[in-house]
């Protein structure tokens, strides 16, 4: 699968902040993936350093295979870009932003741009400074469906937004997204959860991982082991296992490299005879919640 | 050119507003400009302060113009929708100067057209002033408000923007004006004036194209700040023996001044002087002379600069500008400038060697051009036009002699004739040149206004006739040095009388 999105050692630096630090990324195509991290982590820098809205303090970030900084009118004509703090043309009513953008686009689909406006149930003779946030969004956001682009990218476009205005939301790019190549950031897991085929997480500038979210959920597993010999001498643990506990004679750890046969030696290489070994599957949420702790206690 | 049409519409839809009043301003400007020729010789108070008002209101209306329509498609930040679109940049370059043209830059020519043509010019003659005074307002009112726009994120930044240098300007003008404005060069002040159009349309050019194109605006400002110390250190530091050079380079030499000559009057050693000021200074005066002058001519001495060295090496260098001349008799002229006083102490009973350059311009092809009392206008060529008209009770004479676009390149001065006499006699003359005078080689010179005027009157109580226009033209600008050996100033001390209580 090509890679419609690269970060390659991306670094961006605001005076001594450090925002990203040699952050690796990939997007492939008609993936939908999404960046998701706390807040600050960097995931509106690198879609900005992305989009040629920023530059980078170092490395380099491709869209469509070239540099991002050399993004031509022609590759935006294939790119839906919408953002949570964009600044729109205020003055202009709906209908005079959709007539006035359309002139840009080769692709644009009139037909599809009255439609998104009726999904969205978009006034089309109110200004834009007249909206509502959520309205604002939906306004953006058919304005970038609109054209049919190849990459839609979605920073933070549920943040301050209603359960139903969300669901619009991703009811209209999903249904508008024809195989395009989908890139949506959020601090909130649960936002995208739902149909992202691929996640990466950005803490701290750092990416700490990015893949299928099969291969991530089939990989992480909470593991409980009763021991049949407890003993109080310190254990190297492996590298993988993260939120380590032990107690007399109870260890649990989350395994991040969860595979049946290579876990189970590990732990009787390293404990001996167990009486119970328990795997549990974990939800989503739970492997952020494991990573994100780890990640800090790492820093 | 069709994303330029776009975009240009959008604009003029959404600042419709901004237009309307402008263009209002301009019509205003338009009106009173063109009645000015009318009311010069009567003007009343409310006409001169709708005249002055329309000229503070007109620039402000450009700037606001110029602002709303770049601050549109704000450059710096990265939040703009219209950054991820398929804007080229090329296309909203185009459509902003395509709406500048449209409703600054053509709305002024017509008008300035308009006006200039109520004053009794001929339009054709006049083509080269009306462009290029187009080009000047580009370059002062348009261009640096365009750049700083594009620096800026609103109107609060751009008002701030544009403060600043202001305030810092005028506290420095304040402590120093010579370093903000430098001196005055006379005649070849515009070598000045254009080395700093020079730099704005530089600067504020590659400001512009370096953000629309990359959008790095903080480069962008240092570029700008950089600019801006440019024109500052460049209105102070260039040396006017420099603007003289470029003068004479630049003058097309009509005349054959090889046997010009400048020596030091030694019949007139007497007026020699070495005047004791304040402040520590002395101030030396020359007797020279100018020989070898072709016939008919006359020469203006514009600049001096002198050396004064001592037998010991001991040296002091004065550059007299604005040039002062302690007397004039003819082509005798005796020369000033301004030694410090302790170098004066030292060296003054001493035989000096002093090494002099005067620059020089030489005038002639002398015209004259009667202009009778009446109200119709007279053309006076390398002037513009001219009126004269007699008052109440034929008391009082009035003369308005009005250009457009720029000074005359000409030496100016005015006469009343008596008409009783049978033979022309002057009755009142301008001892001096009346006119400011430009050497710069464009047609024409920054102003608001297309036509400036002057306007002279005499109070004689006799009956006048007509008015005369006495013009001389320059036709070479011109070095020539001097030497002195041997001049002792402390010969020629002169304390000056104390002044009694």
């Amino acid at each position: 699968m090509t890679d419609i999105l690269r970060a390659i050692d991306l670094s961006k630096r605001f005076r001594k902040t450090v925002v990203l630090d040699h952050l690796n990324m990939s997007v492939p195509e008609h993936s939908v993936y999404g960046l998701v991290g706390p807040n600050g982590a960097g995931k509106t820098t690198t879609i900005k350093i992305l989009m040629n809205a920023r530059q980078p303090t170092e490395g380099l970030t491709e869209v469509f295979g070239h540099d991002s900084r050399k993004l031509s009118p022609e590759d935006f004509t294939q790119i839906g870009y919408v953002s949570e703090n964009q600044q729109m043309p205020d003055w202009m009513t709906v209908e005079y932003f959709m007539n006035y953008l359309r002139p840009f686009y080769p692709g644009w689909d009139a037909a599809r741009a009255e439609n998104l406006l009726r999904q969205f149930e978009l006034p089309p003779d109110r200004k834009i400074r007249n909206l509502s946030h959520g309205m604002r969004m939906k306004a953006a956001l058919a304005s970038s469906l609109a054209y049919r682009p190849r990459l839609i990218v979605l920073d933070e476009p549920f943040t301050g937004l209603d359960a139903l205005v969300r669901d619009e939301l991703i009811e209209g790019v999903l249904g508008c997204a024809d195989g395009a190549t989908i890139l949506i950031s959020s601090h909130d897991l649960s936002e995208v959860e739902s149909f992202a085929s691929h996640i990466g997480y950005l803490d701290r500038g750092r990416l700490q991982f990015s893949e299928e979210m099969t291969s991530l959920v089939d990989r992480f597993r909470e593991i409980e082991i009763t021991l049949a010999n407890p003993s109080q001498s310190s254990i190297s643990w492996p590298a993988t296992w993260l939120n380590t506990e032990q107690s007399a004679a109870v260890v649990r750890f989350v395994d991040t490299q969860f595979d049946p046969e290579r876990t189970i030696a590990e732990v009787h290489h390293l404990f001996g005879n167990t009486h119970q070994i328990s795997v549990n599957p974990m939800p989503l949420r739970a492997i952020f919640v494991t990573l994100a702790k780890a990640g800090r206690r790492a820093a | 050119m069709r994303q330029v049409l776009h975009i240009f519409k959008k604009d003029v839809r959404h600042l419709w507003f901004e237009i309307a009043v402008a263009m209002t301003v301009v019509a205003a400007f338009t009106f009173t400009g063109a009645r000015r020729a009318l009311w010069l010789v009567d003007p009343a108070t409310n006409r001169i302060a709708a005249w002055t008002l329309v000229m503070i209101l007109l620039p402000l209306a450009w700037w606001t113009l110029i602002a709303r329509v770049i601050h549109d498609e704000v450059l710096p930040g990265d939040s703009q929708f219209w950054i991820t679109r398929p804007y080229s940049w090329r296309s909203l370059v185009g459509a902003k100067a395509l709406f500048i043209l449209a409703f600054i830059s053509l709305p002024m020519l017509l008008a300035d057209g308009v006006i200039v043509r109520a004053y009794g010019f001929p339009l054709e003659g006049e083509l080269s002033g009306l462009l290029w005074s187009q080009v000047l307002l580009a370059i002062v009112f348009v261009l640096p408000i365009a750049a700083l726009s594009a620096l800026t994120t609103g109107f609060v930044q751009l008002i701030f923007a544009i403060l600043t240098p202001c305030v810092i300007a005028l506290g420095v003008a304040i402590v120093a004006p010579e370093l903000v404005l430098g001196g005055f060069l006379g005649g070849s002040d515009w070598v000045k004036t254009y080395y700093v159009f020079l730099l704005i349309s530089v600067a504020a050019s590659g400001i512009l194209v370096w953000q629309y194109s990359m959008r790095r605006t903080a480069a962008a400002r240092s570029l700008a700040v950089a600019a801006g110390i440019l024109a500052v250190l460049g209105m102070t530091l260039i040396p006017w023996s420099a603007a003289f050079r470029i003068q004479s380079w630049l003058s097309k030499r009509r005349v054959d001044q090889s046997l010009v000559r400048v020596d030091f009057d030694s019949g007139s050693r007497w007026l020699t002087r070495a005047v004791i000021e304040g402040d520590d200074r002395v101030r030396v005066e020359l007797p020279v002379n100018i020989t070898g002058l072709p016939a008919g001519m006359i020469a203006k001495p514009e600049g001096f600069s002198v050396h004064l060295q001592a037998p010991d090496g001991a040296m002091w260098q004065a550059d007299q500008l604005p040039l002062r001349i302690a007397s004039k008799m003819g082509h005798k002229f005796s020369l000033e400038a301004t030694v410090d006083g302790a170098f004066y102490r030292r060296v003054k009973d001493e035989p000096l060697k002093v090494r002099g350059s005067l620059y020089m311009t030489l005038l002639g092809n002398r015209r004259t051009v009667r202009v009778p009392f009446g109200d119709r206008f007279v053309h006076v060529p390398r002037v513009g036009v001219c009126s004269a008209s007699g008052g109440a009770n034929r008391q009082s004479y009035f003369l308005i002699c009005s250009s457009a676009f720029r000074f005359p390149p000409v030496l100016v001065s005015y006469r009343f004739i008596e008409s009783a006499k049978e033979a022309v006699q002057d009755v009142w003359s301008s001892s001096e040149p009346r006119r400011a005078i430009s050497y710069s080689p464009f047609p024409a010179e920054l102003g608001i206004s297309p036509v400036s005027q002057d306007f002279t009157f005499s109070t004689v109580p006799l009956p006048l006739s007509e008015a005369m226009v006495d013009t001389v033209e320059p036709l070479a600008h011109i070095r020539r040095n001097l030497e002195i050996d041997n001049l002792r100033l402390g010969d020629f001390e002169v304390r000056p009388a104390p002044v009694s209580p």
